[in-house]
């Protein structure tokens, strides 16, 4: 975690930025293969255009057609193919008596401060809800057809290997035993100080936590054990 | 691989295509930003605010913190790490342990914490919780098309969804509590009294828990067998309440009270000397109910013995339940001084030593009598008992009169050394004295005001008790121990209830005028008193 050390306290409120919160905004919902290639627009990331007809017949809701630009309808999305309908309808409908409000939030460039500073900011209201809808073509159904295929695939495959695996022969003696016996001898047994070091050592020792295991303490003074013993009995 | 990209005609409407209506084209962008996160806020229907609305545009906005909550809940920080208490490799061993177990704790992720949003100023501020959404589902995406200013459409997706709802700070009812309240919905006309109610039933549950628990301890000393008992019980619980803050120490205080109380059911009580009293019909009745008491039911007593009766402690000093109460009482006595004077912390370190050696007490019934005449003759210069308009005061007199008797007795072992037992009540007695002397505050009083209560003769005792306001019987009192009018009126209140304040006082007055008696002048407030003529 990049964060420091965690606090546990509330933290105080950050102010938003209420600068475009007059907006209206479209909440369009969009199909996810769709979503895929938008996400991987390049340049300006213009993926198509939106053409938006107004009907004069009063109360219908005005046509709006998306259509997408030839360059970005070839965007490979990897795991799929390309093949997506071009024309989407959007099908428009009110918000009803929900209040929605987009806001956002603002990654701070630099991690140095100590917190990371982000600006958060009101990105507007919604005041018209869309769905996106392809346009029924025959890539379309293509398109489906290959989802579908996609889902039914089982999770688990079996797969032949053609390379070698990894077994464990058994060893007389691992080497990570080997060397740990080897620092053993020659670190040689723990010599026994004088009773007064050691009960210093103890004493600053125990400052520091109030329950010791023996074979902590041990390794911590260095001691052979029934010396250990006896020092504590008197 | 940027190719061409196509421009597209921007924003001006265009001649129409078709006969229907004006077309127009945008340019769709979609900016990817990858510092910029958009979520959407969802508020719950009902909740009126509109950002365009605010006049003064403040509103905050901040993740909640809950990892004080998550760390109690996995226990993390449970114990200390370092210092007292605390073990060396705790943190690994546990750590360790989970591993092995595969226990896994889910990580917390300040990131996945509510909002907590405050719009507006100060003190009319609302503040909202926000609580994120699950389940954007897999198949769709939500972009938000924004227009911008050169006619172009830029779409931004959406990742979060989070539901604001306004947090309440006012009281609510639960389920429970609305449906009984909604079945009475046709008779209630004032609503706000529900919840008045409400609050006051919250204070008396939260002052009930500290009596939960005196009233166990009580339960284990009084082992309450009558209805008399549990009637004291319910009359103290509001003396309790009253003293609810002040702790545990008030507990053998309030036990005194309850026998306090007792007595006065039991001889109509008088918050003074008055022990003795020919017993009416019902006062006795409830003696023989008293299992742990050692009264029984004695019908064919004297009239001596039956005053003795009601010289008795209450259901708490008697034998069964005396040691238990004994520490507690030294306590307590020390506690009613409240004007701390260190001679009355003697005294009743004196008394309860005596006490602490009681023995039969009925042997020395009669030697209480003698020995109390010796004192009243000693503490005849007591004085002090102004208050009398406090309760307590009456009720730890009386206790303080039944300590005194008690301490008389147990220095008599068998009735052959009542010499013996007097002197040292006399000596007690003569140090009251001085104490008294000295400007003892009220309470030291009270003390002093059992023994003149063990004079039990019987003459004064049926005039006392007769209830009739009678030369005799003021004279009775007043030679007893100076007492100011007030007091005086007060005993005859407590006998004669049907005469109202007017009636009694005029009638008392009258009599004083005859009786003339000696006045005296006790820190500022006037008592009077006759002398003993023995």
């Amino acid at each position: 975690m990049s964060q420091p050390p965690e606090e546990e306290s509330a933290r105080p409120l950050r102010d938003v930025d209420l600068r475009a919160a007059e907006r209206g905004v479209w909440l369009v919902k969009v199909p996810k293969y769709l979503s895929e290639k938008w996400k991987r627009a390049s340049g300006k990331g213009e993926v198509g255009k939106l053409k938006i007809i107004s009907t004069k017949i009063p109360g219908a809701q005005p046509e709006v057609t998306f259509s997408m630009n030839e360059a970005q309808a070839q965007v490979q999305v990897p795991g799929r193919g390309t093949a997506t309908p071009k024309e989407h309808k959007f099908k428009l409908t009110g918000v009803g008596n929900q209040n929605l409000v987009v806001f956002s939030e603002n990654k701070g460039e630099g991690t140095t401060a100590a917190e990371i500073t982000e600006r958060i900011a009101i990105e507007g209201k919604v005041i018209q809800r869309a769905e996106c809808q392809p346009v029924v073509d025959k890539s379309y159904m293509q398109l489906k057809k290959r989802h579908v295929e996609d889902s039914n695939k089982p999770k688990r495959e079996i797969k032949q290997i053609t390379g070698v695996v990894t077994t464990y022969k058994p060893v007389s003696n691992h080497a990570a035993n080997i060397e740990h016996e080897k620092k053993i001898k020659e670190g040689g047994k723990r010599i026994r100080d004088e009773r007064d070091v050691v009960t210093n050592k103890l004493f600053e020792i125990f400052e520091k936590h109030q329950y010791y295991n023996i074979q902590d303490l041990v390794r911590l003074t260095n001691q052979p054990v029934v010396s250990r013993y006896g020092l504590f009995n008197r | 691989m940027a190719t061409n990209v196509q421009q597209v005609a921007v924003s001006k409407p265009g001649a129409s295509s078709g006969s229907q209506g004006n077309a127009s084209e945008y340019v769709v962008r979609v900016p990817n930003d990858p510092l910029k996160k958009y979520s959407m806020i969802k508020f719950a229907s009902g909740t009126d605010i509109d950002f365009l609305k605010l006049s003064h545009g403040k509103v905050k906005m901040e993740r909640e913190n809950n990892l004080r909550q998550y760390k109690t809940i996995y226990n993390l920080d449970a114990m200390p790490k370092f210092g007292a208490g605390s073990e060396y490799g705790r943190e690994q061993k546990e750590e360790a342990r989970r591993k092995k177990y595969g226990i896994n704790i889910k990580k917390y992720n300040p990131n996945d914490q509510p909002w907590l949003m405050k719009v507006g100023d100060g003190k009319d501020c609302k503040r909202y919780k926000g609580v994120r959404e699950g389940t954007i589902s897999e198949n769709t995406s939500y972009y938000i098309f924004t227009k911008c200013a050169d006619g172009a459409f830029e779409a931004f997706p959406i990742e979060e969804w989070y539901n604001f709802q306004p947090v309440v700070k006012y009281k609510y009812l639960n389920s429970e509590e609305a449906e009984e309240e909604f079945s009475r919905r046709d008779k209630t006309m004032n609503l706000f009294s529900i919840m008045v109610r409400k609050r006051i039933k919250n204070e008396e549950e939260t002052e009930e828990k500290p009596e939960d628990k005196k009233d166990k301890k009580k339960d284990k000393k009084s082992l309450i067998l009558t209805d008399m008992e549990d009637w004291m019980e319910t009359e103290d619980e509001e003396e309790e309440e009253e003293e609810a803050e002040e702790g545990a120490e008030k507990k053998p205080k309030k036990e005194k009270k309850e026998e306090k109380t007792k007595r006065r059911k039991n001889a109509k009580i008088n918050a003074d000397d008055e022990a003795v009293e020919e017993s009416d019909e019902g006062d006795f009745d409830d003696r023989e109910l008293d299992y742990i008491s050692d009264s029984g039911s004695e019908s064919s007593l004297d009239e001596k013995a039956k005053n003795d009766k009601y010289d008795d402690q209450g259901v708490d000093q008697e034998k069964g339940l005396k040691k238990l109460i004994d520490s507690e009482e030294e306590s307590s006595e020390e506690e009613n001084k409240e004007e701390d004077e260190e001679d009355e912390e003697e005294e009743a370190e004196k008394e309860a030593q005596s006490k602490k050696e009681k023995k039969k007490k009925k042997d020395s019934k009669e030697n209480n009598k003698e020995g109390g005449e010796s004192d009243s003759s000693s503490s005849s210069s007591d004085s002090d008992d102004s208050d009398i308009d406090k309760n307590e005061d009456k009720f730890s007199s009386v206790l303080f009169m039944q300590e005194k008797k008690r301490s008389s007795r147990p220095n008599t072992p068998t009735v052959e050394k009542l010499e013996i037992k007097t002197e040292p009540k006399s000596e007690g007695g003569i140090k009251r004295k001085i104490e008294a002397e000295e400007g003892g505050a009220e309470k030291k009083v009270r003390t002093e005001s059992p023994a003149p209560s063990l004079k039990t003769s019987a003459s004064s005792s049926s005039i006392s008790s007769s209830g009739e306001i009678t030369e005799e019987a003021i004279r009775h009192y007043l030679t007893r121990r100076p007492m100011t009018a007030k007091e005086l009126v007060q005993k005859f209140k407590a006998k004669k209830s049907q005469m109202s304040n007017e009636q009694l006082t005029q009638k008392i007055g009258q009599l004083l005028k005859k009786i003339n008696p000696g006045r005296k002048y006790i820190k500022g407030v006037m008592y009077l008193s006759l002398e003993k003529t023995e």
